[in-house]
């Protein structure tokens, strides 16, 4: 990961082999659920009590990877991608914005951890130790949403 | 990142504590990184080719807490734009993943030494960072 590279590409894929790669097998190779992506979802807004099953999400914040994919990119799949996983070599009074959205007032918590499971064909019972390396965290708080109004939201990244 | 119920975070910020915890969350197994930044349609072009694989639907219920403040620091920070108070936590993963044919369960109790880096804040960014 502290690779230094001049290809753009390269740069975003490091950036995200640490945060997306949730199992890997001893080898290092990904196995089963490998990579987990939320489907997607809207800002529930917590005091909206109207009823009526309008959500509103927020803005992930600027800078990020969202559509630097080669082929069709990400932008038409609304993911949102942040930019700035954490490392242990970055002293913390020097970290980027660990949100994962902009234009927010709240509280933010961002893992980087990893650790080992048990896998298991379910097909066979048989069981695999595995590997794995978890980026994920959370944003619980006030924020303008793609309406321009404030809401209050809570969010998992995962 | 997708919305949850309020219910799924719960902060402690004095004590340097949070907790996430999702129960049955819906995902896609997407495999690998490029399959995933693809949607499954796979990289074709070298020197990062990579054949396309379908994402898989899954279920993952996932556990997280932040165990205590290491170190703090406030940030203002003028070129992105955000600012707060920030501590290093210990903090510790315990989950789970179900899909077709498949089951993961991650050591219960997590090894608390596995943590590389983890950061719980308080924080304004955007048009909240000048506010």
């Amino acid at each position: 990961m502290n690779e230094q590279s001049n290809n753009p590409w390269k740069k975003f894929q490091e950036k995200w082999v640490s945060r997306r790669n949730l199992i890997r097998g001893a080898a290092g190779t990904a196995l089963g659920a490998g990579l987990v992506r939320p489907m997607l979802g809207h800002a529930r807004d917590e005091e909206d009590d109207r009823g009526h099953g309008v959500f509103f999400g927020p803005h992930p914040i600027p800078g990020g990877n969202r559509g630097l994919s080669p082929g069709p990119g990400l932008q038409p799949y609304g993911v949102f991608v942040h930019h700035n996983p954490l490392n242990p070599a970055t002293a913390l009074a020097n970290i980027s914005d660990p949100s994962q959205i902009t234009d927010f007032d709240g509280f933010v918590g961002l893992t980087n951890i990893h650790g080992g499971g048990t896998g298991t064909d379910t097909n066979n019972g048989m069981a695999t130790r595995l590997s794995f390396r978890a980026d994920m965290g959370f944003s619980q708080g006030n924020f303008v949403a793609t309406d321009g109004q404030v809401h209050k939201g809570t969010f998992a990244f995962v | 990142m997708i919305a949850v119920d309020h219910d799924a975070v719960e902060v402690d910020f004095d004590s340097g504590r949070a907790r996430l915890r999702l129960r049955g969350l819906e995902v896609f197994d997407d495999h690998d990184i490029a399959n995933s930044l693809t949607l499954g349609i796979g990289i074709p072009e070298p020197p990062f080719s990579q054949p396309g694989v379908p994402p898989v639907r899954a279920k993952i219920s996932v556990d997280v807490e932040w165990n205590g403040a290491l170190s703090m620091a406030a940030i203002d920070n003028q070129d992105q734009h955000f600012k707060g108070t920030f501590l290093s936590t210990d903090a510790t993963i315990v989950w789970s993943s179900e899909q077709d044919g498949f089951h993961f369960e991650s050591d219960n109790p997590a090894d608390p030494k596995a943590n590389l880096v983890s950061v719980l804040g308080r924080e304004k960014n955007g048009v909240f960072f000048s506010g």
